[in-house]
């Protein structure tokens, strides 16, 4: 007879956690499920559209993850390397920030750049894949670069040491040090935006040129909306579950969990040379003209705009307050849920668990490719007729937020928790340290970092949303990206231009500050 | 944790008219402070002395989903935002209950006879260009169809968006079972298609193409809130496809007889007045004359070309499939 796994001590929150949030995404396709009455036709691959769509989504997605991941590599290296490179702290401050860019902006922006009046024009060329993979990289390169380096900064200072001990050269100390350290977060970061831009949809539409580029996302949305046919939406998302929950088993399989001996600590010196010195120069620089120039044009557009009227008006204001207060909103939700999910996760992996642990971060994270639209319209099939929705559309704002916070949590904090559980679990476990002291003396000091970065993700997420869910129910008052999107489609352009600004400024603000207060003031190696 | 958890409930702001006497569902745009929304809303309220409160969806589309769902249960009590070519189906939901106006006199191109929707304004699709960088815009469809060598276009999807589907209807009006031909032949002078108008719009300031698809009343936005003449509509000998905007009663409303003054107040110079500079339509029930100086220098489409509503809705998912079909090769 099998032998029954021992229940693991202090496993069960997370994966109730977890267990809650698969609830809340699968509940909404329950509904459509049943409001279409009968069983929809699952046999997709008798569909010659979706065939087409799938396999233009898989294409897009695979490359965009491609380009943006692997210079990201390098990126996140060269960050990792330079501690005290001046300006860092603002230039990991600025890689935050396209993931608050809504994507009307930033094809606005790519345009400024790359289009026919633009600064380095393309001409024809822009509109295509070509397109659809500068804006995708422009979007991830930063954010995987983001999520990789806290990974390189845990490599441990002795482990520098041996390298240098033993003359490695950059290319040696890469292969022995770092990349072992990369297999933590890389599998997770590439992941996270092949998810992104599998589901990205106004920037493939707009930029890939025509039809022919429609990803999987659009035939949902268009079921949704124009067909309100909700049995091929349900199809199309559970399709789109289905491979990114494959993909993420996938990349669980790929991940390195090190157990690292505990560090002695020091200031890690690395293994140099000028070769490698100009390396790490040029994947800055590089990086910086990626995100740089199609910001930086986002905000020369906005600075010409009308900027003393559009700042006179009392509803940027109350539209900045509202989307900063779910921006917050939404952070204390997801990092809270995220946080229980990783150490639950770390704790199963550390009892020889890990296909479980696997499982509890992967459900964290997949459901972010449940469509907004699939989740909002489900929602309201749900509650209408028992709570008038247009009143808590804000709390429901917020809820979505945070459940489309939740991977970019799992993914920063998973990584370090599970190392920290090898690390400490056991030392904490003989000393009787549990909760509220545990987290005090421990955990909080040694995750603020992983912790602050992803309560800054998710903030610049929420900051920048849009709200697909408050377009479904009345939004009351416009939240900062809704607003831009009143002005659009008003013909006020040099209007919504500034409001670009001041939500790029918002967001910088709030990723600066949560990042500075949970993560600490000191970016240095440990 | 609990103590955050009550401060976040509390300060979750709630919309104040929570016992509005009449609930209107639209459009986000028409309830933005530069849109018609609050001109109308304080309009009625004075007139009516009772609370009215608009409800702003995404659009058109939105609501009539919104709708579906809500069935006889919805909170509305006036829905204001369909256009023509949801007008059917909306009808066939039977959620709808009949107007009961008169409509005879309104201004419009065409008769109107429905009996379920009231229209309050309309606008023709068109492709708009700068004039100082186009000097001679083609003159018909055929031409911008045909010439190889004719500026490029940017145009929307009509999977997800309202003139995106305009010109679909457009183009099959003006060349019937020739559309697929005709797409495919204009193709290689689409830059891009956009999801929305916005973007599509947006790129055309930012020059990235010499004509977008928008509405035949554009240059009046520009000439009047910019005071800028450089913009223009291409008049087009096959005419051009018309949008009327509607609203109508839903049978489930607590107050029909209030419903249905709001939709009478629609076709009245207070309401009609404010859509030529907040909507950029035409109003449906004001004569030409009324309108602001601008709008005398705009195209004056002929024909007007519109599909039967419910030819529209039978024929819709067919026409897109062959949309799809001509522009994914």
């Amino acid at each position: 007879m099998a032998r029954r796994p021992e229940p693991v001590a202090g496993s069960t929150s997370g994966a109730v956690i977890a267990a809650a949030v698969a609830a809340l995404a699968i509940l909404p396709i329950a509904a459509l499920l049943a409001r279409a009455g009968t069983l929809p036709d699952f046999a997709v691959w008798n569909d010659a559209y979706l065939l087409r769509v799938l396999r233009f989504s898989l294409l897009q997605a695979g490359a965009s993850t491609l380009l943006s991941v692997a210079p990201a590599i390098l990126v996140a290296r060269a960050l990792a390397r330079r501690p005290n490179l001046p300006g860092r702290r603002l230039l990991l401050g600025l890689m935050g920030v396209p993931l608050v860019v809504p994507s009307i902006v930033a094809v606005l922006g790519v345009v400024a750049v790359f289009g026919a009046d633009g600064w380095m024009p393309l001409g024809r060329g822009l509109y295509g894949l070509q397109g659809i993979l500068i804006a995708h990289v422009f979007f991830n390169l930063p954010l995987a670069a983001r999520l990789m380096v806290p990974s390189l900064e845990q490599v441990p200072a002795a482990q520098w040491r041996l390298a240098r001990q033993l003359n490695f050269s950059p290319w040696q100390a890469f292969r022995h040090v770092e990349w072992p350290a990369l297999r933590g977060a890389l599998p997770g970061a590439a992941l996270m935006v092949f998810m992104l831009c599998l589901t990205s949809f106004a920037v493939v539409l707009t930029l890939g040129g025509g039809p022919r580029s429609t990803t999987l996302e659009v035939a949902i949305y268009q079921s949704l909306r124009f067909d309100f046919d909700p049995g091929r939406a349900v199809v199309l998302a559970l399709v789109q579950l289905a491979l990114c929950a494959i993909l993420a088993l996938a990349a669980a399989r790929f991940t390195l969990h090190r157990a690292s001996e505990i560090d002695s600590g020091g200031i890690a010196t690395v293994v140099d040379n000028p070769t490698a010195r100009a390396l790490d120069g040029a994947s800055i620089v590089a990086a910086l003209l990626v995100v740089g120039t199609v910001l930086a044009a986002i905000v020369v557009d906005g600075a010409g705009g009308p900027v003393a009227e559009v700042l006179a008006t009392a509803s940027l204001w109350r539209s900045l307050a509202l989307s900063a207060f779910i921006a917050l909103g939404a952070t204390t939700l997801s990092t809270a849920a995220g946080w229980l999910i990783a150490a639950s996760a770390a704790r199963l992996a550390s009892a020889r668990r890990g296909r479980l642990a696997d499982l509890l971060e992967t459900t964290g994270a997949v459901v972010y490719v449940v469509p907004p639209l699939v989740i909002g319209t489900g929602y309201f099939l749900l509650l209408h007729g028992h709570i008038d929705l247009d009143r808590i559309t804000v709390a429901v704002v917020i809820a979505v937020n945070a459940l489309t916070g939740l991977p970019f949590v799992i993914r920063s904090l998973a990584p370090a928790m599970r190392q920290r559980e090898a690390e400490y679990g056991r030392l904490c476990l003989s000393l009787g340290m549990v909760g509220r002291d545990r987290f005090r003396v421990v955990d909080f000091p040694l995750l603020r970092r992983p912790l602050g970065l992803s309560a800054a993700l998710v903030a610049a997420l929420s900051f920048g949303d849009l709200g697909v869910v408050a377009l479904f129910a009345g939004a009351g008052q416009a939240t900062l990206p809704l607003l831009l999107y009143q002005y659009l489609s008003a013909y006020r352009v040099d209007e919504a231009a500034v409001v670009a600004v001041v939500l790029l400024a918002g967001c910088l603000a709030l990723f600066v500050l949560l990042e500075r207060c949970i993560g600490g003031a000191r970016m240095t190696a440990r | 944790m609990r103590r955050l958890a009550a401060l976040v409930i509390a300060l979750i702001p709630l919309p104040a008219a929570a016992d509005a006497a009449l609930t209107v569902y639209t459009y986000d745009s028409f309830t933005s402070d530069w849109g018609p929304g609050p001109k109308v809303e304080a309009a009625f309220e004075s007139r009516c002395g009772c609370d009215i409160e608009l409800v702003g969806l995404a659009d058109g589309v939105t609501l009539l989903n919104r709708l579906k769902i809500e069935g006889t249960e919805s909170g509305a009590d006036v829905v204001l935002g369909l256009d023509t070519n949801l007008t059917a189906e909306a009808r066939s939901t039977g959620l709808f209950a009949p107007h009961g106006i008169d409509v005879g006199g309104l201004a419009l191109p065409v008769q109107w006879t429905d009996d379920v929707f009231v229209p309050y304004d309309y606008g023709y699709f068109a492709f708009v260009y700068n004039t100082e960088h186009l000097a001679e815009p083609p003159a018909s469809l055929r031409e911008l169809v045909d010439n190889e060598d004719g500026p490029d276009v940017l145009i929307q999807d009509p999977r997800t968006s309202t003139p995106g589907l305009g010109l679909l209807l457009w183009m099959k009006k003006a060349f019937g079972d020739d559309a697929a031909e005709a797409w495919r032949s204009l193709s290689p002078r689409i830059v891009t298609v956009t999801q929305g108008w916005s973007e599509a719009y947006g790129m055309f300031l930012k020059n990235e193409a010499p004509m977008v698809l928008s509405y035949t009343t554009s240059p009046a936005y520009h000439a009047i809130a910019e005071e800028d003449d450089r913009f223009a509509a291409a008049d087009f000998e096959e005419g051009h496809y018309l949008q009327i905007e509607v609203a109508g009663v839903l049978a489930s409303s607590d107050d029909t007889t209030l419903a249905r003054e709001f939709l009478a107040f629609m076709l009245t110079d207070e309401f009609q007045s404010v859509i030529p500079t907040t909507n950029w339509m035409y109003p449906a029930a004001m004569q030409r004359d009324a309108l602001p100086d601008a709008f005398d220098d705009l195209v004056d489409p002929s024909p007007v070309l519109l599909f039967d509503d419910e030819i529209v809705a039978a024929s819709r998912r067919a026409w897109i499939d062959e949309w799809l079909g001509a522009l994914s090769r």
